[in-house]
């Protein structure tokens, strides 16, 4: 008889947790959907796009739209995934699309000049600070299929909101 | 009394009368919004569907149709339907040998099956043209890359002409063969 009566409330309880966790599951899945297609927010720190970006870090918003038509050009800042490391995403700005011919200047390298083609379904990324940034002069032009998304407004600092510059 | 009584009867059936006009219009209305409301919870009941789906496509499982010459013979000519998973690119853990949907370095929409040859920090060798069997080339491949090869060397575009590829590339690893049903199986490294 207890037994029952037990059982019942139990049933009571499981039904609204499988409801209450119906409706959580439900909502990451949205939120999910909106990170991965249209808009996410990215924290991104460190001094290879100084002036654009601050070293301590800001949080900016990336939209994933244009990559997937894309209508990513030339001077974007983009968040791409690291051809070295694939568990990393750097920001940089695209300096070369497919088909241009790149003129570089690595200051490691002494003062010379170099010039790169870059081939067919590639781009080539630049940090904007040259003296501290790891990019397309180290590793060479990586393949379009590993932009993650476009930088479009910085959230914070705030009183750095807004476009980041240039 | 009775008249006061009367005249308020006839007061009400009066408004009574002239209620159905402006009561049809109301539930006209009412109809139509019954039914924008019904729409748009399906619309939402659909889109949370969605949204589901697309999370099990993204972190667990999807459905993969390949075609074409590349694999021969492990993968046919025809187009050949797969389950493909991602839990094991997203945490490193694909091998040599594993037959993997990267995604084109040469154009970012196409994305080729092909057979993971070699991991980062790997020595490589392979024959550059298959006419000539003699002619062998090696090399070590960089940080963060992997070297495909499909395993029909004779037509397919893989690393030896485009070279080593980042490992985010990868999209899937292709575990269990669907379609044709006399394929029907595991499909481990073999």
């Amino acid at each position: 008889m207890k037994l029952v009566s037990y059982m019942s409330q139990w049933r009571g309880i499981a039904k609204e947790a499988m409801d209450r966790t119906a409706i959580a599951v439900k909502f990451l899945c949205c939120l999910h959907i909106t990170d991965t297609y249209f808009c996410s927010p990215t924290h991104v720190y460190g001094p290879s796009m100084l002036p654009t970006l601050n070293m301590v870090g800001d949080i900016v918003l990336v939209e994933h739209v244009s990559q997937r038509l894309g209508k990513v050009r030339h001077g974007d800042l983009v968040v791409i995934r690291s051809p070295l490391d694939p568990k990393r995403c750097l920001t940089k700005r695209i300096m070369g699309m497919e088909g241009d011919t790149v003129t570089y200047f690595d200051p490691m390298l002494g003062d010379a000049t170099r010039v790169a083609v870059v081939p067919k379904g590639h781009v080539w990324i630049q940090g904007d600070n040259i003296f501290a940034s790891h990019d397309s002069r180290h590793f060479g032009p990586v393949p379009y299929g590993l932009i993650q998304g476009k930088v479009f407004f910085r959230v914070w600092p705030l009183d750095c909101l807004g476009v980041p510059g240039q | 009394m009775v008249v006061v009584v009367v005249v308020v009867f006839l007061f009400r059936r009066g408004l009574g009368s002239s209620k159905p006009v402006t009561a049809m219009g109301f539930r006209n209305l009412g109809l139509l919004g019954s039914f924008a409301k019904e729409g748009l919870e399906k619309a939402f009941s659909l889109g949370k569907f969605f949204c589901f789906l697309h999370v099990t496509d993204t972190y667990l499982v999807t459905f993969v149709v390949t075609s074409g010459p590349s694999m021969l013979p492990t993968i046919d000519l025809i187009p050949t339907m797969f389950f493909g998973e991602r839990i094991s690119t997203r945490f490193g853990k694909v091998t040599c040998g594993d037959i993997v949907i990267i995604r084109s370095p040469q154009n970012p929409r196409k994305l080729l099956a092909k057979r993971l040859v070699g991991m980062e920090d790997d020595t490589v060798t392979y024959i550059s043209n298959p006419d000539e069997p003699d002619k062998q080339e090696t090399i070590v491949v960089p940080k963060g890359h992997v070297w495909i090869q499909g395993d029909n060397a004779y037509k397919s575009n893989d690393s030896r002409n485009f070279g080593a590829v980042p490992y985010g590339l990868i999209q899937h690893r292709l575990f269990w063969r669907v379609w044709p049903i006399k394929g029907f199986g595991p499909f481990w490294k073999h």
